[in-house]
């Protein structure tokens, strides 16, 4: 089957209003300021095929997990569209999960193993009480916890093992889609291997769409068929992960791109993109990024960059094209070898 | 290089006592750092890598204990100091820096006071030689605007600011060796950036040694000109960033490695190291990654010691093939 399994249509969301009827008016007669309003994500659009991964990535602050709470139905759009596609007769519990950062806080401390894992399903109904016991501990079979311990507290586990009941507990609803918020940025190298593999064998066994949203571009380009990059609450790149990776069109994703350190980069002198990320509050005119970007001319001051596909790809620059059309993309300063 | 190092350990025992007995978290520790050069110390959570910093630096506290062995710092040993005697280092000839810039800087004080006591610890200056230098070392590690930063909260300024302000206080008396506990890894990829680059210029224009300690091999791979690999509280191999990455010699090294998602590799399953590190308490006889090296002999049920092999140092029994090759 194919077709979107997700449609995302310019999505927005905004925290903090206006304040109410008192706090306008007396913001209005310059009696006390006016409350900020934080556009943490600004008209986002896109469409995730079944079975596939997108991958999110950004500085913090970009919006990357608003986006990623806002998908998983956490938190509603201000505006724009979020619609789900579900095949017909099939009746998925909840559709749509999340997996978590921290294996420590999202785990209830007084519950044990079996009821983390199986509570949702119970209540869901997804199988027969009598079944849910053996359900369970299949599920937890599955994502590499031995059943025996389903007596235990989370407190009990390893972080890998925490990770992997998260995993197990999301998949108990028998879920479409997974929403991996930086789930394995807290393991240990070795530990990040095993989930990484746990979650693209899952994948092929349950048919999973994963939105996989990391800081970390080593562990993006690894599984994501997709990528997004956001930069302000804004999309600032958007194509098949390994065009994204090979030829970056944005001048923030190569930024992010060549800042990454890497095994094969030996002594280097790092030479990366200057200044912080700019206060979403009051965010920086025209294209966000330019004053960072090191190519910025006039209009990227003035005027905000239109969406532009290029060779597949969504970019949103006013020198796209011309970085496109370099036969060999300039090396961006970021790096060198010395 | 004939200079005498900076900093030579040899033979760290660190322990807890615990009273359901001794942890040892380091055993058998040894190793050098000289002048200008960066010492990339890796492990997971729990090979020790921070207790080892700690250590040094005589930040332990009890039930943390350096049981034996030399801590020389220009020759003189350390690790038996008193705590009066390594105030006087700490700051002036040893430097640390640590994870967590906002546990690291006072929240209510503001950063010029913060470094004004950096400064006075060693030094009796005036107030107005006070704010310059500050001011000078937060303009060196790139703060804009320092002399208004100066006067700011730790909160109002962000984490990569913070930890630039963190680096300025740890090279306020241009130390001889700074520690950095996994410096970057709660900082974005842009701002690490920022840091490795500025860490790199000042230890090449000083001359100061330099450990860093983390988790992430890409990270030392950029900066370090050795590499010391840590597993269960020993130092598992120890040779130059090129030696250890491209020819690993213990079998942990090489499934750290293969951990990393790396290039044009997408997709494909990742190689894992089967298993977790064993709990400190419950290490198996002989060498601590038997139970889950997939070369593991009956040989390796017998303590393994430090093996030099063409100048790099494992501590395995059957190095991998590349090395003796």
């Amino acid at each position: 089957m194919s077709g979107p399994v997700l449609t995302v249509k310019n999505a927005s969301r905004k925290f903090g209003d206006g304040g109410d009827l008192v706090v306008s008016t007396l913001a209005r007669l310059g009696l006390i300021r006016r409350p900020p309003v934080v556009t943490a994500v600004d008209d986002v659009s896109f469409e995730l095929e079944r079975g596939k991964v997108l991958g999110i990535v950004g500085e913090s602050g970009c919006g990357k997990s608003t986006l990623g709470r806002m998908i998983a139905g956490l938190l509603p759009p201000t505006s724009g569209e979020i619609t789900l596609h579900l095949e017909d007769g099939v009746s998925r519990a909840l559709p749509m999960q999340m997996i978590f950062q921290d294996p420590f806080s999202s785990l209830n401390p007084r519950k044990r193993v079996h009821d983390l894992v199986g509570e949702a399903p119970r209540v869901h109904r997804v199988v027969d009480p009598g079944e849910l016991e053996a359900y369970v501990d299949r599920l937890m079979e599955r994502c590499g916890i031995d059943p025996s311990v389903r007596q235990r507290f989370a407190h009990q586990f390893s972080g890998g093992q925490r990770q992997r009941i998260g995993i197990a507990r999301a998949l108990a609803v028998e879920p479409e889609i997974l929403v991996a918020d930086e789930a394995v940025s807290a393991l240990d190298v070795s530990v990040q291997a095993q989930i990484i593999n746990l979650f693209m064998d899952l994948r092929d066994e349950f048919e999973l769409t994963y939105v996989f949203i990391s800081h970390d571009l080593g562990v993006v380009e690894h599984i994501a068929d997709t990528i997004l990059v956001m930069y302000l609450g804004r999309v600032v790149e958007m194509g098949p992960a390994e065009d994204v990776f090979r030829q970056p069109l944005h001048p923030y994703t190569r930024a992010l791109i060549d800042g990454v350190p890497r095994l094969d980069r030996r002594r280097v002198t790092y030479e990366p993109i200057a200044g912080d990320i700019p206060s979403p509050i009051d965010p920086p005119s025209g294209c966000h990024f330019h004053p960072r970007c090191p190519f910025a001319r006039e209009t990227c001051r003035t005027d905000r960059p239109e969406t532009r596909t290029i060779n597949g790809r969504d970019v949103v620059c006013h020198f796209a094209e011309e970085i496109a059309s370099e036969e060999e993309p300039s090396p961006w300063p970021a790096t060198q070898t010395v | 290089m004939t200079a005498p190092p900076v900093l030579e350990v040899e033979n760290l025992n660190t322990s807890f006592l615990l009273s359901a007995g001794e942890v040892k978290a380091l055993r058998d520790v040894s190793f050098k750092v000289h002048r200008g050069e960066i010492l990339g110390l890796v492990g997971e959570s729990g090979s020790g890598k921070s207790i080892t910093g700690f250590s040094i630096n005589g930040l332990l506290s009890p039930p943390g204990k350096v049981m034996s062995g030399a801590i020389r710092l220009h020759g003189e040993d350390i690790a038996g100091r008193s705590t009066s005697a390594m105030r006087a280092l700490r700051g002036q000839t040893i430097a640390m820096v640590f994870q967590d810039p906002m546990m690291t800087l006072n929240p209510v004080l503001k950063i010029g006071l913060q470094m004004a006591d950096a400064l006075r610890a060693h030094l009796r200056i005036s107030d107005r030689e006070c704010r310059a230098r500050s001011i000078a070392a937060l303009q060196e590690v790139g703060i804009p605007s320092p002399e208004d930063r100066i006067n700011a909260f730790p909160h109002q300024l962000s984490g990569g600011m913070r930890q630039r302000v963190a680096v300025a206080i740890a090279l306020l008396h241009e130390p001889d060796l700074v520690i950095m506990d996994e410096p970057t890894t709660a900082l974005d990829v842009t701002i690490q950036g920022q840091i490795l680059a500025l860490v790199q210029r000042l230890c090449r224009e000083r001359g100061t040694a330099l450990i860093w300690i983390t988790h992430d091999l890409a990270v030392v791979a950029g900066i370090a000109d050795r590499i010391l690999v840590m597993y269960a509280g020993r130092i598992v191999e120890d040779g130059t960033v090129d030696e250890v990455l491209d020819t690993p010699a213990h079998p942990y090294t090489r499934g750290l490695i293969d951990s990393v998602p790396s290039r044009g590799q997408r997709g494909k399953r990742l190689q894992q190291i089967p298993g977790r590190m064993p709990a400190l308490t419950d290490l198996p006889e002989g060498c601590a990654f038997r139970p889950r090296c997939t070369l593991a002999t009956q040989a390796c049920a017998a303590p393994q010691e430090m093996r030099t092999l063409a100048g790099r140092h494992v501590r395995c029994c059957r190095p991998l093939a590349e090395v003796s090759a």
